[in-house]
């Protein structure tokens, strides 16, 4: 019954299979690419770039967060930085108290999680416009926190954390930096990447496109993107106390607003709603900053920022992704056509 | 999560004096009427006679002002759209309504919502739970997308498919997980005849191996014929006739205010 | 009436300006159905390039002050024509990023052209003060009401007995039907672009003239708008504008009973109590067209 309704579109040949094989090779594939630009900084670079390096590894499980709540379920978040220092000035603390890695932890997925809650529950029952606007208020609200507590987070002076150590690894060292956070790095891509192939994963797609078809099939919408938020709020965290780790310093200025918009604008350049695009998203936002201020020019990086996002977000909607994606289709496409297949 | 996945015979919904308003307009008055079990039904009327506020209310997706609707024994009128999904009422939308830039196969497996689904803590961490949903999921889609012949383009973005296809990923995303009652919104809008046979045939045969009530919006009275074996007729809001076709659109009242209309002729 | 009559005049006057401010985001929300985060910097550009221009290009304060009334009202048009209107349909939300990338824009251009130091704006009136009743106020305090209540009246009555009005609320109900029956949707929703940019402005201005101008001090004050529109609703009128008035007033008691830096939890903490109990429907907007 195929022939009429289901006319053969250009250029694509049929996949006979019913799921799309993901079979061991191409995930072997995959982890062999990851490990194999992972192998490059510690390789080939000094250790300043090294410990840029570890930065994108720390940005990266930021942006995959964002990814999860913007690129996937369509909700705006003003405060992805702002959470970021939650898991920072968290991280801070106790490990000013003497804790190590386990407890950090911990305390860091519990405050993001109490924090997410607390934004998150009564906004997120309504629309995503008044998630946008909370979180720019919840913003506010964590500069105000550290502000005011200056005894206990150094205030707007900042203040040092200490390194982590792990084994014989020590944080304030890039090398080793680099190879702490490569880990978390890596488990925050394979869930971020897995999500896709769940129902939880599909949920946060149907809700971000259409709320209608969602809830007709048994969605719950708002618990939803109650969850997106949680799970982005907890990458943030992680994110967070990754850069307390490697960076060793930490204040108000690295979670305000416009730290917020950098990582939006990364996101959405990388291309919304894949975590190829995340990483390259986190690549811009650690890497581009700092090439503008090698060239002598730091003003332009925000300048340059906001004409990003607002051209790629009205003209390329899938980003960088989606460009790489098009050429790759179109070129198939040629390609087809030179063969006689159409 | 409790989905329910019914089992055995398909209820019967019965409606009853449904009235539903829009301002000091009635989109819907004093309705009564019964979608036979386990039939495939269909809902005519001329433009604004009612039809899609009918779906509408029996989905949940409108407000009704007065009546009640049964499913089988159980009353639904109070339930939101959501768990009227949930206890096996499913409807497909008029204007096709897709995850514009995802595949085939996941706007698809989004409708296996109903299955029983693991907690988000074992999806997100892909514990052994949710690799027995994942295999039930794929299992349905494939079925479903193999009876629809969508297959092949399971991979595809559905924003790069024909119309007609389109069309076809709408009702699958409606039949994967089998619902008991469904209701679809002129499903062949936009087809043309060779499609719309075609679709009548994949109804049927959907309806043979996953016995449902099933209720079709659809304006075109040969393909009425061909895949229903009830029809009721609404028009302005009211409740016209039912029965079997030959009854219904023999019917003088229904002549009047279907085919007069369609063809032209003012009674 | 003491300290609390002051804390009271103090709340009005601020909450004036946040109603006047959320004014813009209603008619251009109400019109347009888009939220323009670059909104506070657009009343940024008037207040700075407006300081610039009289304290360092040595021009007289008034010349100033309206050629950067007259740069706010071209920026906020402009975002619509050159952005807002290309927003494809189908994609809600598209307008909160696109000026939020505006707003980062703005911001960092102005910190280029001018400076990112905060400056002292020509006082307008907020230096001369008398007292009524046991309470100081100033001739900018009664400037602020007085304008506030001047332009919500007179917006109202602009909306509801003029045939403009009617054209505004036909395009914002169905701007198809709106189209149909002869109105200019697209130029008219511009046109309400440019009168928000101008109340934006004007009030940047004024609250330039009660604190300091720099690149960033509209941003705090668009949050607040924004949170008192929330809660009162941006598809009404009356209600987000008390709301709006309201808010100073309760910021002002929370500084003045738990001390100065106050305001910001007290407001956070509004919100989340605000939206957590007022019932779903109360406060619903932009819902996806039903079936």
């Amino acid at each position: 019954m195929t022939s009429a309704i289901l006319r053969r579109p250009r250029g694509e040949a049929g996949n006979a299979t019913g799921e799309r094989k993901q079979g061991p090779r191409r995930l072997l594939t995959r982890v062999a690419v990851f490990a194999v630009i992972a192998a490059v900084p510690p390789l080939l670079f000094d250790d300043y770039w090294v410990f840029m390096s570890a930065q994108v590894l720390a940005f990266a499980i930021a942006t995959l967060g964002l990814d999860v709540l913007y690129g996937r379920t369509g909700q705006m978040s003003l405060a992805h930085a702002s959470f970021m220092g939650v898991g920072a000035y968290t991280t801070y603390l106790v490990s000013s108290l003497g804790y190590g890695l386990a407890v950090q932890l911990a305390a860091v997925a519990v405050v993001s999680l109490i924090a997410a809650l607390v934004v998150a529950v009564p906004t997120l029952r309504l629309s995503g416009l008044r998630l946008a606007l909370v979180t720019l208020a919840f913003g506010e609200l964590l500069a105000w926190v550290v502000r005011n507590t200056t005894d206990l987070t150094g205030g707007t002076q900042g203040a040092s954390v200490d390194p982590l150590i792990i084994g014989q690894l020590d944080s304030s060292e890039p090398l080793h930096a680099y190879l702490i956070a490569l880990v978390p790095a890596a488990i925050a891509t394979a869930l971020a990447a897995h999500l896709g192939r769940t129902q939880l994963g599909r949920r946060m797609l149907a809700v971000r496109d259409t709320e209608l078809a969602a809830e007709s099939v048994g969605v719950a919408v708002s618990r939803t993107k109650i969850t997106a938020f949680l799970i982005s709020a907890v990458y943030a965290g992680v994110a967070g106390w990754l850069y307390a780790a490697i960076t060793g310093f930490i204040s108000p200025p690295d979670f305000d607003l416009f730290a917020s918009v950098y990582l939006f604008v990364a996101v959405v350049i990388g291309g919304a709603g894949t975590v190829v695009g995340a990483w390259l998203g986190a690549a811009y936002v650690v890497l581009v900053p700092e090439l503008f201020t090698l060239a002598g020019q730091p003003n332009l990086y925000p300048i340059v920022g906001g004409a990003l996002l607002a051209i790629v977000a009205l003209l390329v909607p899938d980003g960088i992704v989606g460009l790489g994606r098009g050429a790759w289709r179109r070129a198939r496409r040629v390609r087809d056509a030179q063969e006689g297949a159409t | 999560m409790s989905a329910s996945v019914e089992t055995g015979a398909p209820p019967v919904v019965r409606i009853d004096g449904l009235t539903v308003r829009y301002g000091a307009f009635h989109a819907l008055r004093d309705v009564t009427v019964s979608l036979p079990a386990g039939r495939i039904s269909g809902l005519i009327g001329p433009n604004g006679a009612g039809k899609t506020t009918l779906l509408n209310a029996i989905s949940g997706f409108t407000p009704i002002a007065e009546g009640r609707v049964h499913v089988g024994d159980r009353d639904i009128t109070a339930l939101g759209v959501r768990r009227r999904a949930l206890a096996g009422v499913v409807r497909g939308f008029q204007t096709v309504r897709l995850l514009e830039r995802e595949s085939v196969w996941d706007n698809v497996l989004i409708g296996t919502e109903r299955f029983a689904q693991p907690s988000a803590l074992s999806q997100f961490f892909a514990l052994p739970a949710q690799w027995r949903a994942h295999r039930r999921a794929t299992a349905a889609a494939a079925e479903v997308l193999d009876l629809l012949g969508l297959r092949r383009h399971a991979h595809r973005r559905v924003d790069e498919l024909p119309f007609a296809s389109r069309r076809l990923v709408e009702v699958a995303r409606v039949l994967v997980s089998s619902p008991s009652v469904i209701l679809l919104d002129e499903p062949a809008a936009g087809l043309d005849q060779e499609g719309r046979q075609e679709l009548a045939a994949v109804l049927t045969r959907v309806h043979d191996n996953h016995p449902s009530t099933m209720v079709v919006v659809e304006h075109d009275v040969d393909l009425v014929k061909t895949l229903c074996s009830y029809v009721i007729a609404l028009d302005s809001g009211a409740f016209l006739c039912d029965g079997t076709p030959a009854k219904v659109f023999g019917d003088r009242q229904v002549q009047l205010a279907y085919f007069g209309r369609a063809a032209g002729v003012d009674a | 009436m003491g300290d609390l009559g002051q804390i009271l005049v103090g709340g009005v006057t601020t909450g004036s300006l946040y109603a006047l401010f959320l004014l813009g985001v209603l008619i251009v929300f109400q019109v347009s159905k888009s939220i323009n985060f670059a909104y506070g910097q657009v009343g940024m550009i008037a207040a700075f390039s407006a300081w610039f221009l009289y304290s360092e290009q040595g021009l007289p304060v008034p010349v100033a002050l309206v050629v950067g009334v007259l740069l706010a009202v071209a920026v906020n048009s402009a975002i619509d024509y050159v952005a807002i209107r290309r927003i494809p349909a189908g994609r809600p939300g598209l307008d909160l990023v696109v000026t939020l990338g505006i707003f980062l824009l703005i911001t960092a251009v102005m910190q280029q052209l001018i400076d990112a130091n905060a400056h002292t704006f020509v006082p307008l009136g907020a230096d001369t003060r008398t007292e009524v009743a046991g309470v100081v106020v100033s001739v900018n305090d009664g400037v602020v009401v007085g304008l506030t209540a001047v332009v919500i009246a007179a917006a109202y009555l602009l909306l509801n007995r003029t045939s403009l009005g009617t054209s505004l609320r036909a395009s914002a109900e169905d701007a198809g039907i709106a189209q149909a029956a002869g109105v200019n949707v697209r130029a008219l929703r511009t046109a309400t672009w440019a009168v928000a940019g101008a109340l934006g402005a004007i009030v940047a201005v004024l609250v330039a003239s009660r604190l300091s101008v720099d690149a960033f001090y509209m941003t705090p004050f668009l949050i607040k708008a924004f949170v008192a529109g929330m809660i009162g609703g941006l598809d009404r009128f009356w209600l987000p504008l008390s709301v709006a008035v309201a808010l100073g007033v309760y910021e002002s008691l929370a500084v003045f009973w738990l001390g100065a830096s106050a305001g910001t939890p007290a407001v956070f903490l509004l919100i989340i109590v605000v939206l957590a109990l007022v019932p779903k429907r109360f406060v619903n907007e932009r819902n996806e067209v039903r079936a």
